[in-house]
């Protein structure tokens, strides 16, 4: 089979999953909506024809699963997305999100406006709360990495491990001080989950997610010259260091909300660009938008695993990605270990 | 023949070290000029220096009779192109692909890839000789098919200098003959071609032109066979140099021993 042959049929088969794969999860749950009825109440959505389902039915489908499934997508696409851009930024099939010392910054944020009691009182304050606490973890590593000039790839990375071992030990300090049931709301958030998210949350990923996913988009080509190594991109005339920032700064705006939506979700970043770079190629033009659909495609069926196979409460999403992702990359690093 | 390239008393600094000092050199179109010199002579130096990648501390680098940097970095990248001694990138790219990356400096990060782009690679595929490679992935390639790919993203750069690192460090024997016939051919295009060669009896037959570094400064530049069996060739890599005539063209055979 060609390449582009091999190409095309991956992107049919992802553009047909994923809207398949929506559908099937709006429709299951709890209460089980039939599949035709959620199109039609969808159609009729768009002014087009009656909704045959009850009232409790729309409910639950535009109120509770619609927003929850899209938000699934926008969360696996935007991680997978960040994973796919890193990875090329720092020319090693292995980066991902959690790199950015994002999640430790949003995690500490998370446990601050519970243990101060923000979460219990105002509506969207964990989330708001976890997001500005990733931003200020970025920042600090930014600066802190800096304050020596222009700072190696290298250097990020491990200013960025330092920041995060510093908000991860004051996380746990906060949490082994806070009330025990204030507790479980957090721990519920570390593992990662879509529970009780609605369209605010959903409006917040989008907006994150879609902005920072189209400008990534225009640094389609900057990303594939840099993936040649820091001196042929600079003899090609790409600015090395802006183009990095800029990478750099657009994959922390799409995770930062991220986690600050879904808390932890590991290996999507990973698995979702490796999975597709013997597909569609290592060319940004290509490789960034498969990695989203299939980002999109991975975390809307963990997120329908996690709350179909719970008993009383849901599996954490976390965990569910966890489960399939770490095998499949063991397997992977087993099998081609060394081929990028 | 028009100056492609030139330095004038050239002086960089690499990490607080005077790394190049007070160099001149001027490199015209459709020549070859082999840049020789023992390790740490400063070679890579100047090539970094020649396209823009490290700055002047004294004198300067012109480009088509202008300071380079009155030129913006994409008109530079349009008219110098650097090969480097090793291809870093990554396994799963396809040779075509990354020959078309050779067309940043001429597209940017927008602009579409134009038939005039698909020419230039095509053209570049073509002269490089790695035509039916061209949707093999790198990581399937041997070292001298990558330095070949390697080769054709600088010549898809169409550029009026060409500056190569060691083009043929890892190359078996068969790969050398072939690397250096067509950067020959490139040269009788009128492209003017300068690289840093190690081994000293090919840089002879191959180049028009020789220049010895030692020690960051110009030790000896002209004629290759003239100069490498220049005292000051001699002194630079610490060896005797004789050679004598094979047949009847400039091919000689070369004797190096250590000096008395």
């Amino acid at each position: 089979m060609t390449e582009t042959r091999r190409r095309r049929l991956a992107f049919l088969a992802l553009g047909a999953l994923l809207p398949l794969e929506l559908l099937v999860a709006a429709s299951l749950g709890s209460v089980p909506l039939p599949a035709l009825g959620v199109v039609r109440s969808l159609l009729a959505g768009l002014g087009l024809g009656t909704s045959p389902l009850g009232e409790t039915g729309e409910v639950i489908l535009w109120s509770v699963r619609l927003p929850r499934v899209l938000l699934a997508a926008l969360v696996g696409g935007g991680l997978a997305l960040v994973g796919a851009a890193l990875q090329s930024l720092f020319r090693n099939p292995l980066a991902d999100a959690g790199l950015l010392g994002v999640g430790p910054g949003a995690a500490l944020g998370a446990v601050l406006a519970v243990s101060f009691g923000w979460a219990h009182e105002r509506f969207l304050a964990l989330t708001l709360a976890a997001g500005v606490g990733a931003f200020a973890a970025l920042l600090l590593i930014y600066a802190l990495a800096h304050l020596g000039g222009r700072p190696s790839l290298q250097g990020l990375l491990l200013t960025g491990l330092a920041v995060g071992a510093l908000a991860a030990a004051a996380t746990a300090v906060l949490l082994v001080a806070i009330e025990e049931q204030r507790v479980r709301a957090v721990l519920f958030w570390l593992a990662g989950g879509l529970e009780g998210r609605g369209w605010e949350h959903a409006a917040i990923a989008g907006t994150f997610v879609l902005g920072g996913g189209a400008a990534l988009g225009l640094l389609a080509r900057p990303l594939d010259v840099l993936s040649l190594g820091e001196e042929e991109a600079a003899a090609l005339s790409l600015p090395v260091h802006a183009t990095r920032l800029a990478v750099f700064g657009l994959c922390a705006l799409i995770a930062g909300p991220v986690t600050a939506v879904a808390g932890a979700v590991p290996f999507v970043g990973l698995v979702a660009p490796h999975a597709l770079r013997p597909l569609v190629g290592p060319v940004s033009r290509h490789l960034l938008p498969a990695s989203f659909l299939a980002g999109a495609a991975l975390v809307v069926l963990a997120d329908l695993a996690a709350r179909s196979f719970g008993v009383h409460v849901e599996l954490p999403l976390g965990s569910v990605t966890a489960f399939v992702g770490a095998p499949y990359f063991l397997i992977a690093l087993r099998t081609q270990e060394g081929r990028g | 023949m028009t100056v492609a390239i030139e330095v004038r008393g050239l002086s960089v600094e690499r990490g607080g070290r005077t790394v190049l000092r007070g160099v001149d050199l001027e490199l015209r179109a459709g020549e070859a000029l082999a840049l020789v010199g023992p390790n740490a002579a400063g070679k890579s130096t100047l090539l970094r220096a020649l396209v823009g990648l490290l700055p002047a501390a004294q004198g300067e680098v012109r480009v088509e009779g202008r300071p380079i940097g009155g030129w913006s970095r994409a008109a530079v990248a349009r008219r110098v192109a650097l090969v480097a001694a090793e291809d870093d990138a990554p396994p799963r790219l396809a040779v075509a692909d990354r020959v078309a990356l050779g067309r940043y400096p001429h597209r940017g990060p927008l602009r579409r890839f134009t038939p005039a782009d698909r020419a230039a690679v095509d053209r570049a595929l073509r002269r490089a000789e790695v035509e039916h490679l061209a949707r093999r992935p790198l990581g399937t390639l041997s070292a001298g098919e990558r330095q070949l790919a390697l080769l054709a993203r600088g010549l898809a750069q169409e550029p009026a200098v060409l500056l190569l690192d060691e083009p043929a460090s890892h190359l078996d024997i068969r790969h050398q003959l072939h690397l250096f016939r067509v950067l020959d051919e490139v040269r009788r295009g009128g492209v003017a071609v300068l690289a840093v060669v190690h081994d000293l009896p090919r840089a002879a037959s191959w180049a028009t032109r020789m220049a010895v570094l030692d020690g960051g400064t110009i030790a000896a530049q002209g004629d290759p066979i003239a100069v490498l069996e220049s005292e000051a060739a001699s002194r630079a890599f610490g060896v005797g140099i004789q050679s004598v005539a094979v047949g009847e063209g400039r091919e000689r055979l070369w004797r190096f021993g250590e000096r008395a």
